[in-house]
């Protein structure tokens, strides 16, 4: 006698068993010799479509909106200008604009700190949309959102995306305008020296501002890889920025922007994130006894149903626009299953993966 | 006190770029209305665009032909019906909470990620404009979310003079917020008597010296001279109804008549976006 079988639809089963339902999908129990596929019919190392589409926002210095399967980022970017007298320990920049600005490498590494010291860069990222149901307005920013702001904000620093001369206003206007200033402006840099002749005192090039970047991140839809979505919205929108220009008024004292000039920021390179997810055999939280070494499965570009599902997960960051493949950072944590040689391998996926994502970014 | 749970940036508080004001007197002059006094602008609406939420829509009001205004942008997400929390004391009917929040990026002057009175103030509002559509004891015990991000507010971009704007924004702010949370209920399942609208009228004095006040719907701040008064309605078309009225200004207490054809006017507005809603409502279902 058979046991009477009870027919679930699919979206049913999946919240009653969530883990059974990814092993069953994975593992075709009719033809082992398939490859596995997840539960939304792509295979493990497939990702989810990706587009990205920047300047949709008109308040925002820069802005981008980026889809990668259900998972929907907004990111906008606005400049706000940090005069000087406000900087608690500010020190100087040694030098003149000239020396400054065409150091080599050293001047970036040292612009490096300047940034981290006067906090430039300012990642936010806010969760609490009502993009999934476990982020409901009017709570604080949930752990999840914590860490992805951090995280965000360590990367900005450690790839060097926006180099510090970008955001350096000088006292001055550049002398050999390169064919970014007017000739209106000429005229007026004209003027001002002028003024200083008669004051009697040629005023020395120094810094007077700096521009913070205010990079905020709002999740419209949230369906799992949320740090790939919003790093890929942070880098769409940062190349898309165009901050006005920037000078110094001597008569007013302040710093003022050109309302008709914007100049593009020099975004360095084109780090792209990579994550993937382990999904084990043995369910979580289920201990010793039973399924002794289970199988795993890498899954690329994980959604929400298998992210809840998975312990360990990996992130890689990847930048390929040398010509070569430079590792940005590598984060790995809940697990062992990942070895020395599956980071390895993992390289090449996340290679891959950048030529999508410079794909989509055109 | 600073938020530690958010990355704040540097200590100094930071100032927005000031522009330079030469050459702008092109920019300046006041824009004329491009559209007919009893014209809305044309709107884009979309359901299902949060899968995750049980109910979603996202509206676009169409950028107005003058340059550097923006239309305006919101995206609603609905949550539930689900249980109320075991604190919750018993309520025989469906607890609506309703959540308004700018995003940082949305309006001429950055903001900030804790809610502010004016945004509070929408909430308030657009809970009351939907009360009044729900059927609401058909699902005692429980609640349901209706969370609306501005994405972008709409401002004029350009104008230096603050007027005090922002006031009428706000108006036309919650007459698209009732519209997108209406089409984000339905998508959501969630039983209403009618779909409700919201539709904005307004009595402004354009450029000129001595012209008399007129009444338009659907009001863009920058494009008229003055904004006298104004009042945003939720409207239930096919009941006649109205969930919610707000009015604001400064009209003589003795013409009745003005306030009559101002809500009038904010109707007529309202049934326009209806049909829109409507419209966008059936094209899911087929």
């Amino acid at each position: 006698m058979t046991a009477p079988t009870i027919k679930l639809p699919a979206p049913l089963f999946a919240k009653l068993s969530p883990h059974p339902f990814l092993l069953r999908n994975l593992t075709s129990a009719a033809d082992p010799s398939l490859p596995p596929a997840r539960t939304n019919g792509r295979g493990t190392q497939d990702t989810r479509p990706l587009h990205i589409k920047a300047s949709s926002l008109s308040h925002a210095h820069g802005s981008s909106l980026v889809r990668l399967g259900d998972t929907t980022v907004l990111c906008g970017v606005r400049g706000e200008l940090l005069p000087v007298e406000r900087i608690p320990q500010f020190r100087p920049v040694e030098g003149t604009r000239e020396d400054v600005e065409s150091g080599g490498d050293d001047g970036v590494i040292a612009g490096r700190g300047e940034m981290r010291d006067y906090d430039l860069l300012v990642p936010n990222i806010e969760l609490a949309t009502g993009s999934a149901p476990q982020f409901l307005p009017g709570v604080p920013p949930t752990a999840l959102a914590q860490t992805l702001s951090t995280r965000v904000y360590s990367l900005l620093h450690s790839t060097g995306l926006v180099g510090v001369r970008d955001l350096r206003v000088w006292c001055n206007p550049k002398k050999d305008g390169e064919g970014k200033e007017g000739g209106e402006d000429v005229k007026m840099e004209g003027a001002e020296e002028e003024e200083e002749e008669q004051d009697g005192v040629l005023e020395e090039d120094r810094v007077v501002a700096y521009w913070v970047l205010y990079i905020d991140l709002l999740f419209v839809s949230f369906d799992g890889n949320p740090f790939d979505a919003a790093w890929a919205a942070v880098v769409a929108a940062l190349r898309n920025t165009r901050l006005p220009v920037a000078r110094w008024d001597p008569e007013r004292e302040m710093v003022v922007c050109s309302r008709t000039e914007r100049r593009k920021l020099d975004v360095r390179g084109l780090p792209v994130a990579c994550t993937a997810a382990v999904f084990e055999e043995k369910e979580l939280g289920e201990v010793g006894t039973g399924v002794v070494e289970g199988r795993h499965w890498l899954l690329l570009d994980p959604d929400r149903l298998e992210e809840t599902l998975c312990r360990e997960a990996i992130t890689m960051v990847v930048d390929c626009s040398d010509g070569e493949t430079r590792i940005k950072s590598i984060e790995k944590q809940g697990g062992t299953s990942i070895g020395r040689e599956l980071v390895r391998g993992f390289a090449g996926i996340a290679e891959k993966r950048w030529q999508e994502v410079k794909k989509a970014m055109k | 006190m600073t938020d530690r749970r958010r990355i704040n940036g540097p200590a100094g508080a930071t100032v927005p770029p000031i522009f330079d004001d030469a050459g702008l007197q092109d920019l300046t002059s006041s824009k004329g209305r491009s559209r007919a006094p009893n014209a809305i602008r044309k709107m884009y609406l979309k359901t299902g665009v949060t899968p995750s939420a049980s109910g979603s829509a996202y509206l676009e009001i169409e950028t107005s032909a003058t340059p550097g205004v923006s239309g305006l942008k919101l995206s609603c997400s609905v949550h539930g019906p689900r249980s109320l929390p075991r604190s919750a004391p018993f309520s025989p009917h469906i607890v609506l909470s309703t959540h308004v929040k700018y995003a940082p990026f949305a309006t001429k002057q950055r903001r900030g990620y804790l809610r502010d009175p004016s945004e509070r103030d929408l909430g308030i509002h657009l809970e009351a404009a939907l009360r009044g559509a729900i059927i609401a004891d058909r699902w005692p015990k429980s609640g349901v979310d209706i969370i609306i991000s501005i994405v972008e507010g709409d401002q004029d971009r350009e104008a230096s003079r603050l007027q005090g704007d922002e006031v009428w924004d706000m108006m036309n702010a919650l007459s698209g917020c009732i519209t997108v949370a209406a089409a984000a209920l339905a998508d959501a399942g969630i039983d209403c008597v009618d779909t409700v609208a919201g539709g904005v009228a307004a009595l402004v004095q354009n450029a000129g010296e001595d012209s008399t006040p007129t009444i338009v719907v659907d009001p863009i701040p920058s494009e008229h001279e003055r904004i006298l008064a104004a009042c945003c309605v939720a409207y239930l078309p096919t009941r006649d109804e109205v969930t919610n009225l707000w009015f604001r200004g400064d009209l003589p207490a003795s013409d009745l008549d003005l306030y009559t054809s101002l809500v009038e006017k904010g109707i007529q507005a309202s049934k326009n976006a209806n049909r829109v809603l409507v419209g966008c409502l059936s094209e899911t279902v087929e």
